[in-house]
C-alpha cells in the first residue's frame, strides 16, 4: 500500500502500459489466472513433443494395457482400449482452445461491431439489432446447438458454429449499452463536428471505451466455450472419436466408474483447471479495470 | 413513457410476443432447409419417388415456406405440434407427459439457489475479507468453473457410497405404487391424493438433481448479491439510516436486501436459458425423464417436428421467466413502480 501511494503522485509520468502492468502484476487472482493459462496454452501447442504418448491422441489400441491406474509410465492411468489418459487430455486441451479461438474470434469483433453501429446510429439500426439480440438471448444456447450441430452433422467445425451463431449477442449487448452512453458524449460530438466520418468515431473514439468490458467478458466466455463444449460432446453433439476430446472422455469413462475413477476424475480435472485459470483471470481483470459485473 | 407498471407489463408482454415469433422463424427456417426433405427423412430411404411426394403433398410441404410459415404458427397457437416420428403420437401429448417433471426440477433448482445464494452473497458481503467470505468466494468459484455434467457425476457417486439408501435415480420409488395424477408434479399430485409417502419419496429423489442443477446459479448470484450488497451500502439513503442509528439487522433486511435482489433476479432471468439446458445434461445422468430427456431423443433421431416443439417451448420457459422476473422487479422497486418501464 505505502509504494502504491508513493507512486501515486507521479500516477502521470508513468506510462499507461506500465501502469496497467503494475496494477496487473499486484492483483493476485490475474497473475495466478495468467499462470494457469499460459501453462495451457504451452502444454496444448506442443502437445506432440510434450506428451509421451502422442500417438494415443488417435486411434491407437493396446488391450494389453487397458484400465491401468495412474503411474510413473502413464500418468493418467490409460483408457478402455489403453491409450494413454495424459496424452489424451492434453490434445483434447487443444481442441478445447482451438474452439475458445474459433467462437470468440468470429463471435467477438462481430458482436462489438453490431452494438458499436446501434448504440452510435440508434434509430432503425437500434430496432433491429436490438430485436435480433433479444430473439438470440431467448433461446437456450445449449438446446439450440444440439438443435444445430446435430441437424447439420455433429463434428468440431459444426459445434463451433453453432456455438458463434449464438455467442455475439452478449457482446453486442455490452458493447450496445457502453456505446450508447457514449454517443453523445462532448468529445464524440466534437470528432463528429471537426468532420470525422462514422467509421473513425466508432472505431477510434467509442471502441477503446469498450476494451474494459469486452476483454473481461471474453476472458470469462473463453471459460463458458470451454464447458459449453465439453457439454456438447459429453451429450454425444460435437466432436467425434477418436479425436481426444475432454468431454467425450468424460462420457465414455463414466460407465467404468467407480472402479476407473481416474478415466473421469483426469479429464473433468482438465476442464476444471483450464476453466479456474480463464475465470481467475476474468475476475482479475475486473478488478484492474474496475468494471462492475 | 411509461406511466402505469400495467403498461409497461403489456408493453413488456407485445415484445415477448415478438421474441418468440423470431424464435419460431429461427427453428422453422433451421428444420426446413437444413436438413433436406422431412418427408424423405420421416420414410426412410426405402421409399420410392411417390410416396415421398405424396407424403410432401399431405404434410404441405409443396406449399411456399412462408404459408407453411404461417400455417404451423396457427396451429402450434393451438397446440397441435404435429406427430412425433419416434414416438408416433401428437407431439402435444408427449409434451404433457414431460413437461411438468421438467418444471419441477427446475422450479426445485431456482428455489434452492435463492436459498443458498441470497444469504450466502449478504453474508459474505457484511463479513467482508473474513474466511466467511473466502468460503463464499471457493463456492461461487466452484460453481462458475465446474461443467455440469462433472458435478452431477460426482454426486452420484458420493452420495452412492455415503447414503446408498438416497435415490440417484429416476423420480419416484417404483414400489410406491403411483403414478402422477392430474398436474404431473408429483409434489402437488402426491399432496392432493394425501400420500405423504410420496411427496417424501419425491423430495428425496429431487434433491441431487436439482442440486446438480443450481450449482452453477449458485456460484453466479452469490457473486451478484455480494457485489450488488456492497455497491448499495454506499447508497445515500442507507448512510442516513446508518446515520439515525438504525440496527444493522433492519438495514439489511429491509433496506439492503430489497434494493440488492434486483440484480440477482435479473441475472436469474437471463441465467433461465443456460438452466435449461444444463438440465438437458443433468436429466439425462440422474435419469429423469422429463422434457429435456424427450429433447435429447428427439435431436438425436432428427424428429423435426418434436425438436421444434421442443425449441419453443424452451424460448417459452425462458419468456414466461423473464416475464415473472420483470414483473416482481415492478414489484419490488419503488423506482420502477412510480416511473414504469426503464
Amino acid at each position: 500500500m505505502a509504494e502504491l501511494q508513493m507512486l501515486d503522485p507521479n500516477e502521470h509520468a508513468v506510462s499507461g502500459r506500465y501502469r496497467l502492468w503494475w496494477r496487473f502484476s499486484r492483483n493476485a487472482s490475474a497473475v495466478a489466472g495468467s499462470v494457469i493459462i499460459l501453462s495451457v496454452v504451452i502444454l496444448a501447442v506442443f502437445a506432440p513433443w510434450l506428451t509421451p504418448h502422442p500417438k494415443d491422441a488417435g486411434m491407437v489400441v493396446d488391450f494389453l494395457h487397458r484400465h491401468q491406474p495412474p503411474s510413473a509410465e502413464h500418468w493418467f492411468g490409460t483408457d478402455k482400449v489403453g491409450r494413454d489418459i495424459f496424452s489424451r487430455t492434453v490434445f483434447g486441451l487443444r481442441i478445447s482452445l482451438l474452439l475458445v479461438v474459433g467462437v470468440l474470434g468470429i463471435s467477438v469483433p462481430s458482436g462489438a461491431v453490431l452494438g458499436l453501429c446501434a448504440g452510435y446510429f440508434g434509430g432503425w439500426t437500434e430496432r433491429i439489432i436490438g430485436g435480433l439480440t433479444n430473439i438470440m438471448l431467448a433461446m437456450p444456447p445449449l438446446v439450440m446447438a444440439l438443435a444445430i450441430s446435430n441437424l447439420l452433422e455433429p463434428n468440431l467445425f459444426n459445434a463451433m458454429l453453432s456455438i458463434t451463431i449464438l455467442w455475439w449477442t452478449w457482446h453486442a449487448r455490452l458493447v450496445y449499452n457502453v456505446s450508447k452512453s457514449i454517443a453523445t458524449e462532448d468529445y464524440v460530438e466534437a470528432a463528429r463536428l471537426s468532420g470525422a466520418g462514422p467509421a473513425h468515431i466508432l472505431f477510434r473514439e467509442i471502441l477503446p471505451n469498450c476494451v474494459p468490458v469486452i476483454s473481461v467478458k471474453t476472458t470469462l466466455d473463453a471459460a463458458f466455450v470451454i464447458l459449453f463444449g465439453a457439454t456438447l460432446s459429453f451429450l454425444g453433439f460435437g466432436v467425434q472419436p477418436p479425436t481426444p476430446d475432454l468431454g467425450t472422455m468424460v462420457a465414455d469413462a463414466r460407465q467404468y466408474l467407480p472402479e476407473y475413477w481416474w478415466e473421469v476424475v483426469c479429464p473433468g480435472a482438465a476442464i476444471l483447471y483450464v476453466t479456474l485459470g480463464f475465470n481467475l483471470l476474468g475476475d482479475g481483470l475486473r478488478d484492474m479495470f474496475d468494471v462492475g459485473s | 413513457m411509461h406511466d402505469q407498471p400495467t403498461t409497461a407489463i403489456f408493453y413488456r408482454l407485445g415484445s415477448f410476443a415478438l421474441v418468440m415469433l423470431g424464435l419460431a422463424v429461427t427453428i422453422f427456417v433451421l428444420a426446413r432447409v437444413v436438413p433436406g426433405d422431412p418427408a424423405r427423412l420421416a420414410l426412410g430411404p426405402a421409399a420410392t419417388a411417390e410416396q415421398v411426394n405424396a407424403l410432401r403433398h399431405e404434410m404441405g410441404l409443396d406449399q411456399p415456406l412462408v404459408v407453411q410459415f404461417f400455417s404451423y404458427v396457427g396451429r402450434a397457437i393451438r397446440g397441435d405440434f404435429g406427430y412425433s416420428l419416434v414416438s408416433q403420437r401428437p407431439v402435444i401429448v408427449d409434451l404433457k407427459e414431460t413437461v411438468p417433471a421438467t418444471l419441477e426440477l427446475v422450479i426445485t433448482s431456482v428455489v434452492f439457489m435463492f436459498i443458498v445464494a441470497v444469504p450466502l452473497g449478504v453474508v459474505t458481503a457484511r463479513y467482508r475479507g473474513r474466511w466467511i467470505d473466502l468460503v463464499g468466494r471457493i463456492l461461487s468459484l466452484t460453481g462458475v468453473t465446474i461443467p455440469s455434467f462433472l458435478f452431477a457425476i460426482t454426486l452420484q457417486l458420493v452420495f452412492a457410497r455415503l447414503f446408498p439408501s438416497f435415490p440417484i435415480l429416476g423420480r419416484l420409488d417404483h414400489g410406491l405404487g403411483f403414478s402422477s395424477g392430474p398436474t404431473g408434479f408429483l409434489l402437488i399430485d402426491g399432496t392432493l391424493a394425501g400420500r405423504f409417502d410420496v411427496v417424501a419419496d419425491a423430495l428425496k429423489h429431487l434433491a441431487l438433481p436439482a442440486f446438480a442443477l443450481a450449482m452453477a446459479g449458485i456460484g453466479q448470484i452469490t457473486r451478484i448479491t455480494r457485489s450488488a450488497m456492497l455497491e448499495n451500502q454506499r447508497k445515500d439513503h442507507v448512510l442516513t439510516l446508518r446515520s439515525f442509528g438504525v440496527p444493522e439487522r433492519v438495514i439489511v433486511f429491509r433496506y439492503l436486501l430489497k434494493l440488492s435482489a434486483i440484480a440477482p433476479l435479473t441475472i436469474m432471468g437471463l441465467e433461465f436459458a443456460s438452466l435449461i439446458g444444463n438440465a438437458f445434461v443433468v436429466e439425462m445422468i440422474f435419469s429423469w425423464g422429463g422434457f429435456a430427456s424427450y429433447g435429447l431423443n428427439a435431436i438425436l433421431q432428427k424428429d423435426l417436428n418434436a425438436v421444434i416443439a421442443v425449441v419453443l417451448v424452451s424460448g417459452l420457459f425462458f419468456v414466461a421467466a423473464n416475464l415473472v422476473v420483470d414483473i416482481l422487479i415492478t414489484l419490488i422497486d419503488p423506482r420502477l413502480r412510480h416511473r414504469g418501464s426503464r
